[in-house]
Parts: structure tokens; C-alpha cells; sequence
């Protein structure tokens, strides 16, 4: 079992040692950032003044060792931008995406398992439908469009809940919502396909035959078998919601990890892009690492073969 | 079901206790804006900065009223005067007026601010000519500062007032000294009405009011909230929940929100939208004025602004013409100088031009701050153009890219475009420099050494009479000459809570005069 862990981990280090250079080339091919800090008017001379105090005369080389190796102790530099240590914008930052994929998680779970569970039990009903029907809406609809209708209808017309901000539970409902929603149709036909394979399975069906009671059949003994591909898939879509809530966050206002990484991209905010890119890359080889290993610990056929 | 009963049971309840809040008598005011550009509260090392919240933190040395116009009464300079060479400027300055640490402030802090502001690392928009133009600063007295330049020069005042950048503003020496850029940054102490309490990057910025300010009295409320909400459809729920006082919106938004009884502010005017070519002109089709003049009568100006800037913009017609200006220097508009739409005679200029068969172009196309109809508005001009038998190349890039090509001069005869802010004749003087002083090199677009003679005298001119002649001039050759297109001044408009009151936003960008508004005087 550590054999296979230690492989794991090395993998995933392999991987964010291969990010940073992926991600130190990829953000400065979006362009020179003193276009957007300078003013129009600056001159060549303002131009070699700003390089130089920002560090970005430096060869690429030097650059790139400079970031790896600070990055190795938790420093990622100066945001060019807002003037500041990176990791405290981070710091400010992850807090707010991991309240508000929690949120979203705890919606997507509340609606999914009642509908997965539901869907599979009365197989081909109204019901069933009904369930297929939101999570095919969930899925296809845009996250953008949906966040503008839930704003302008819920928060602006009928003025039920905050339409920004994090600093209110209420102001938790239409993102965790609209992020959640997402999720909520993978969960659910997940759920629904367990439900029913475990369903048809010989225990089940001699727990009826010994009289137990459906919906302790249902609740108790078929959903606890159905659940442990639901709890990967949970886990791994947490990080997701971690890390690439963008338009979520920017539509509400949300001042989480996402939005760092828009703002950071949209004003080549060099430091601050490869440092969102890392830490989200961590969070989701974390995830999967722990997946992995979780895994491992269920089914010892995956640690043989890994 | 039950857990879903619960859960609705437990959202309605959220809505029961979140309802929206009223603006009225309430002793906050809350700003939401679509951007805070780079969110940096230090006046001079924050890059492209916007002023919102900095005017009320800082103070100027030179006030303005709020239509841009000099004033003893808003600033730390009570008065200021020049000697008889227009070499030496002395400002007289403010007695008893305290940064928020409680020090006062003196001509030391002045001394320290603009040396600060036109050091090689400042970002302002206005530190290159002010080190070129500066020699010395004297502080012969705690209340008295002595600016010495390098050459006669009237614009002194107007560079460090409110009306243009952020060099003006004076910031304090010790705490800067003794804490660094670094904690200035996050902890910035200023002496304005406001004084700084928390930013939430990516989120808010919350100022709490002092006790009771020169500028403006006891400020009428305590806290003043800025917050940054990108999405326009947020900023405008906020508004009908009550949540913000003030928000910037879109010009196709007005009607709607007027509709539902919300006053919009407009500040008319507050940029011009001019195309220009990228340099140089030579082997170019628009190195033939008739071209450029062709090019001027093929667009329809009128439609332009009601269809693409819904009616919220009014035609322009002289290159980099910054109409507040216009006034100070005397610059009559006659209607000779509106450019006709006249295809006809557009594809005739062309045709005299040797292009009657039309030439290929290449359009940039993108967005701007205060112009999300860019893209919109590239692909209208370049239909006009197209008509008039111009094959057009429409090229959707980023502004960085486009300002990459134009100063690296990658692309002769590309057109690019930008919503340049209205300013006064200094201001103007500040921007024509720029763009249109041969001298200037990347960024200049016009390259006449005509216009580069009369700008050369501008600075060096202390007759306010004479120099109103020569930009006079050099608007009218910029004009005669067809050194761009000039399109249309763009109205802003900002909405307000039904319940705000009285508010004038002023003239200057970027700056919402929110003195008079929490003004108790």
C-alpha cells in the first residue's frame, strides 16, 4: 500500500514539476503586462524603469529558476498588479471558493440523492423523468446564463436574495445554486445507476424476501452499496468546483480563487496566474491522490495492478 | 420530501432576512463599480489607476471644481502664483490641514509627494513630462513650495490638480518613510475627508469618514463602500435591492432603468472615440489626403451614435478634438468642420486618389474600459468603409495587442481607435503631445512638422492669448489635414439609487466629486 502511495505521489510532483514550465511559457505568450499597468503616455524610459523594478528584464532562464525556486518555499512573488505578496492573495482568496464549492456541494448532494434515489426506485415514471429532465437541463444549460436569469429574476425583480457578495448566508444561495446545479446531474445518474444495478443484486432482494421494509430496503441497505462511486465523483468534483468557478464567481461578485484567475489573465499578471495554476493543480493532485488511494484501500485488485 | 421541505423552509427563511436594504438616511453610501482597474491604493506606484475612492482618502495640491476648472477653495494650495519668467511656481499652502495619523502636513510632505510621483518607478500618467519639465523644489517655509522648471511654463497647476493624474496628490512623508511603499499600499494615510479602512481585493474597498474636513465639512455619511461588481446585470439588481447607491452602466441600459424611475447621472462628453493609422504614412493610400479625407465622409456619424451607442454620444469631427477644451482656447466649431456623410463623394475622392478600385485595410477590433461596444463599433466603421469599396481585414485582438503594433509600428495604415477622456487645453496640450508630436515617436500618429513647430512653442508660452492661438492651429490642421477619424464624444452614464439626492459627478474621469454629496457645509 505505501509502495503504491509513494508511486502516486511522485507521479503527481512529475506532473506540477511539468506544470510550471507549461504555465511560466503559457503566461507570457498572452503579451507584455506594462501595456495595461503604464499609462498611455509612458515613455521608453518608463517602460525600462517598470521592467527593471518589476523584475521582467531578467532573462526568461533567471525568471523561471527565480519562480521555482521561491515557489518551492510558499513565495510566489508580487502580484505586478495589485502591488502585493501573491500568497496573500491566495490566502484571501481559497477560503472564499472552498465556503462557496462546500455550499454548492452540500446543494448538489441534497438534490441530487432524493432524485437519484427517486429516479431509480419508480424507473420510468413521472418522477424519473422529471429527474432526468433537470439533470439534462443542468448540464447543457450555460453556468453564465443561468447566473444573469437567477439575478435579474430572483435578486433584482423579486428582490428574494442577494444578487453579491459573500458576506451573508443568503449570499451563498444563487452561486452555490447555480454551481451546484451542475453537479447535481452527474451525482444524480450516477446515483440512479448504482441504485438500480444494486437493485436487481441477489442481497436485496433477500432482504425483501425476509420482509424488511421497502424504504429500509431503499435507504438503508441499496443506497450505502450505490454511494461509493457517488463519493469519488463528489470528491474529484469538489476540486473542480475549487478551481474553475470563473464565471460563477464573476458574475456574482464573488471574490474567490476564480475570479483571482481572470483578473490575473486579463492583466498578465505573470506571478499571480502561475500561482493559481499551482495551487489549484495541488488541490486537484491532492484530490486525486487521495481518490487513488482511497480507492486502493477499497478494492486491493487496483493496488496489485497499480 | 421531508429533507426538501426543510431545505425550501430554510431558503425562504434567508429571503425573510435578507431583504433589500433602503438607501435612504442610511449613513453609508455604496459605489459599485465594473472595475477598479489595478485595485492598488498607493497614488503613484498603482499603475493605471482610477481616482473613485483615492480623491476621498487624498488630497491635491491643486482643487478643482467639479467641472475641472482650477480652484483655491479644493485643494491644499490656497493660492499660487508664478515669477515674472514662469520659471518658478509658488504655492501657498493650507494651514492646519492633518494627514489621518494626525501629523500635519507641510511643505516637506509636498516636496516628498511630487518627487515621489516623478521618480523612475512612478506609473502616473503624467510623470514623464513633469521629470522632464521639473529642475527643482524648494521649501522655503512649512506652508510654502517652490517649484522651479527647467523652462517657462504655465501648465504647472493644472498637472497637480485633481483634473488630471494622481501626481498631485500629497501624501505623507514620515509614515511613508517609516513603514515603506509596501505598507503604504495596504495601510495608505492621506489627509482627505475619508480614511482608509479595509480593501478586500477582488471585492471592496470601505473608507470611514473623519470627524470634520476643510474640504466638506462633517461628512454627511460615515462610511463610504466601494465594491467591485463586474456583471452589469449585478450591479443594476443591487441597485433595485437597494444595496448600492451609485453604479456605472451600460449606454443601452439608460432607458430601461429611467423607465423604472432611477436618476442617471450622464457626463456628457467625457471621451472622444478617434480612430487614427499606424505610422508611418509612407507607400500608404492614407499618405494621400483625400484618402483620409474619403475615409472621414464614408461614415455616418449620426447613425453610429444612436444605433450603436444608444443615442448617448454626439458626432465629432476634429482628430483628438477634446471639447472641453474648446472654451478655454477660444476654438470656434463651425459647421464647415462636421464631416457630411457623403459616400458619393467619398468614392470620388477615392477614385481621384488613383483608388477607385479601393485598397485593403486592416481594422483592430476590441474592447475598451468605458467602451464595451468597441467590437461592435469596429465592425459598423468597417461596413461603412467597405462601401465605399475599402476591403476591410477586421482584426479582433486584445487593446495590449493592438498598442504593441501601434508603438512597434508593425502594421502602416491598420486602424485602431480609442475613448479618449475630455480634458481642459492643458490636459488636451498633455494628449496632442503624445499622439501627435512627431518627437513623441511610438505613440505619435500624425508625424506634420507643422503641428510639431506650434506644439514645440506651446510649453515655453506663458501668453495664455498666444498659446490659445497656437492650439487653435493646430486644431484646425489636425482638421484640414484629416489626421484621423473623429467619431463621436461618448456620454457616460451612472445610475443612482432613487433616494440619493442632489449630485453633480463632475467633469474630470475617473473622479465622482462625491465631496458634494457628503458635504455638510
Amino acid at each position: 500500500m505505501l509502495r503504491f502511495v509513494l508511486a502516486r505521489l511522485v507521479q503527481s510532483l512529475a506532473a506540477l514539476a511539468i506544470l510550471t514550465v507549461v504555465v511560466f511559457v503559457l503566461a507570457r505568450a498572452t503579451g507584455d503586462p506594462l501595456q495595461l499597468i503604464l499609462p498611455m503616455s509612458a515613455s521608453e524610459e518608463d517602460y525600462a524603469n517598470a521592467r527593471q523594478y518589476l523584475g521582467l528584464d531578467r532573462s526568461y532562464v533567471e525568471q523561471y529558476l527565480s519562480f521555482v525556486g521561491k515557489a518551492l518555499t510558499g513565495d510566489f512573488g508580487n502580484s505586478l498588479r495589485a502591488r502585493r505578496p501573491v500568497i496573500e492573495l491566495i490566502r484571501d482568496r481559497l477560503p472564499n471558493s472552498l465556503k462557496l464549492a462546500a455550499f454548492a456541494m452540500t446543494v448538489s448532494l441534497l438534490m441530487a440523492f432524493p432524485l437519484g434515489v427517486l429516479a431509480a426506485v419508480r424507473k420510468g415514471t413521472a418522477i424519473d423523468r422529471a429527474a432526468q429532465v433537470i439533470a439534462v437541463l443542468g448540464q447543457s444549460l450555460p453556468t453564465f446564463w443561468v447566473a444573469i436569469v437567477l439575478i435579474e429574476v430572483v435578486a433584482g425583480r423579486l428582490q428574494w436574495l442577494p444578487a453579491a457578495g459573500s458576506e451573508r448566508l443568503a449570499s451563498y444561495v444563487l452561486p452555490g445554486f447555480t454551481l451546484g446545479w451542475f453537479v447535481v446531474a452527474g451525482m444524480m445518474r450516477l446515483l440512479r445507476s448504482g441504485m438500480l444495478e444494486v437493485l436487481d443484486s441477489e442481497y436485496v432482494k433477500l432482504a425483501r424476501v425476509k420482509g424488511v421494509a421497502e424504504h429500509r430496503v431503499v435507504w438503508l441497505h441499496a443506497l450505502k452499496n450505490a454511494l461509493i462511486p457517488v463519493v469519488t465523483f463528489a470528491g474529484i468534483y469538489f476540486s473542480i468546483l475549487v478551481t474553475t468557478a470563473i464565471v460563477v464567481e464573476t458574475v456574482f461578485a464573488w471574490p474567490g480563487l476564480g475570479r483571482l484567475a481572470y483578473e490575473a489573465i486579463t492583466s498578465r499578471d505573470f506571478p499571480v496566474i502561475q500561482a493559481v495554476v499551482l495551487t489549484t493543480a495541488a488541490i486537484v493532485a491532492l484530490v486525486n491522490l487521495s481518490v487513488d488511494c482511497l480507492y486502493a484501500f477499497i478494492d486491493p485488485r487496483i493496488r496489485y495492478a497499480g | 420530501m421531508k429533507t426538501t421541505l426543510a431545505l425550501v423552509a430554510a431558503l425562504l427563511s434567508l429571503t425573510l432576512v435578507t431583504g433589500p436594504a433602503g438607501a435612504q438616511g442610511k449613513p453609508e453610501l455604496t459605489v459599485a463599480l465594473s472595475s477598479f482597474s489595478t485595485e492598488v491604493l498607493d497614488p503613484v506606484l498603482g499603475g493605471h489607476i482610477v481616482k473613485y475612492y483615492l480623491s476621498l482618502m487624498f488630497d491635491y495640491l491643486v482643487g478643482v471644481t467639479p467641472d475641472g476648472q482650477p480652484s483655491k477653495d479644493g485643494g491644499l494650495a490656497t493660492r499660487w502664483e508664478p515669477s515674472q519668467d514662469h520659471r518658478r511656481w509658488t504655492f501657498h499652502l493650507r494651514r492646519g490641514v492633518k494627514f489621518h495619523t494626525g501629523e500635519e502636513v507641510t511643505a516637506e510632505d509636498v516636496k516628498f509627494s511630487l518627487q515621489r510621483a516623478i521618480g523612475k518607478r512612478s506609473t502616473t500618467g503624467y510623470a514623464g513630462p513633469l521629470r522632464t519639465l521639473i529642475q527643482d523644489i524648494e521649501t522655503p517655509a512649512p506652508d510654502r513650495v517652490v517649484i522651479v522648471t527647467k523652462e517657462p511654463t504655465l501648465i504647472i497647476p493644472t498637472y497637480l490638480s485633481r483634473s488630471l493624474s494622481t501626481e498631485g496628490m500629497i501624501l505623507p512623508k514620515k509614515y511613508l518613510e517609516a513603514n515603506g511603499d509596501d505598507v503604504f499600499a495596504r495601510k495608505p494615510v492621506g489627509s482627505g475627508p475619508y480614511r482608509f479602512v479595509e480593501q478586500v481585493t477582488g471585492s471592496h474597498i470601505k473608507l470611514t469618514a473623519v470627524d470634520s474636513h476643510w474640504r466638506i465639512g462633517a461628512p454627511k455619511y460615515k462610511t463610504v463602500t466601494f465594491k467591485l461588481v463586474p456583471e452589469e446585470t449585478t450591479r443594476v439588481a443591487l441597485l433595485r435591492r437597494g444595496e448600492v447607491d451609485i453604479a456605472d452602466v451600460s449606454r443601452d441600459r439608460v432607458a430601461e432603468l429611467e423607465r423604472e424611475g432611477f436618476p442617471i447621472h450622464m457626463r456628457r462628453e467625457e471621451a472622444v472615440l478617434t480612430m487614427w493609422w499606424i505610422l508611418p504614412r509612407d507607400n500608404q493610400p492614407t499618405k494621400d489626403k483625400r484618402v483620409r479625407e474619403a475615409l472621414n465622409l464614408a461614415v455616418d456619424r449620426s447613425e453610429l451614435a444612436q444605433s450603436i451607442f444608444a443615442g448617448k454620444a454626439e458626432p465629432a469631427f476634429v482628430p483628438m478634438g477634446l471639447s472641453w477644451s474648446y472654451r478655454d482656447l477660444g476654438f470656434k466649431v463651425t459647421p464647415e468642420m462636421h464631416y457630411p456623410y457623403d459616400p458619393a463623394r467619398a468614392k470620388a475622392l477615392l477614385a481621384e486618389a488613383g483608388y477607385g478600385g479601393g485598397f485593403s485595410m486592416d481594422v483592430y477590433a476590441y474592447q475598451l474600459p468605458g467602451l464595451p461596444e468597441g467590437r461592435a463599433f469596429a465592425e459598423a466603421m468597417a461596413g461603412y468603409w467597405q462601401k465605399i469599396g475599402v476591403k476591410i481585414k477586421l482584426i479582433p485582438v486584445d487593446y495590449p495587442a493592438f498598442r504593441k503594433n501601434w508603438f512597434d509600428r508593425a502594421t502602416p495604415g491598420a486602424v485602431g481607435y480609442y475613448n479618449i477622456a475630455n480634458r481642459d487645453w492643458i490636459g488636451t496640450y498633455a494628449l496632442i503631445e503624445k499622439m501627435a508630436y512627431s518627437k513623441s515617436k511610438a505613440s505619435d500618429v500624425v508625424n506634420d512638422p507643422e503641428i510639431d513647430g506650434m506644439l514645440e512653442q506651446v510649453p515655453r508660452q506663458t501668453d495664455k492669448e498666444k498659446i490659445g492661438v497656437l492650439m487653435r492651429n493646430v486644431y484646425t490642421r489636425l482638421r484640414s489635414e484629416h489626421y484621423g477619424v473623429p467619431v463621436v464624444y461618448l456620454h457616460s452614464p451612472y445610475a443612482a439609487s432613487k433616494k440619493l439626492g442632489k449630485w453633480t459627478i463632475g467633469t474630470v474621469m475617473y473622479d465622482f466629486f462625491i465631496d458634494e454629496l457628503a458635504s455638510s457645509k
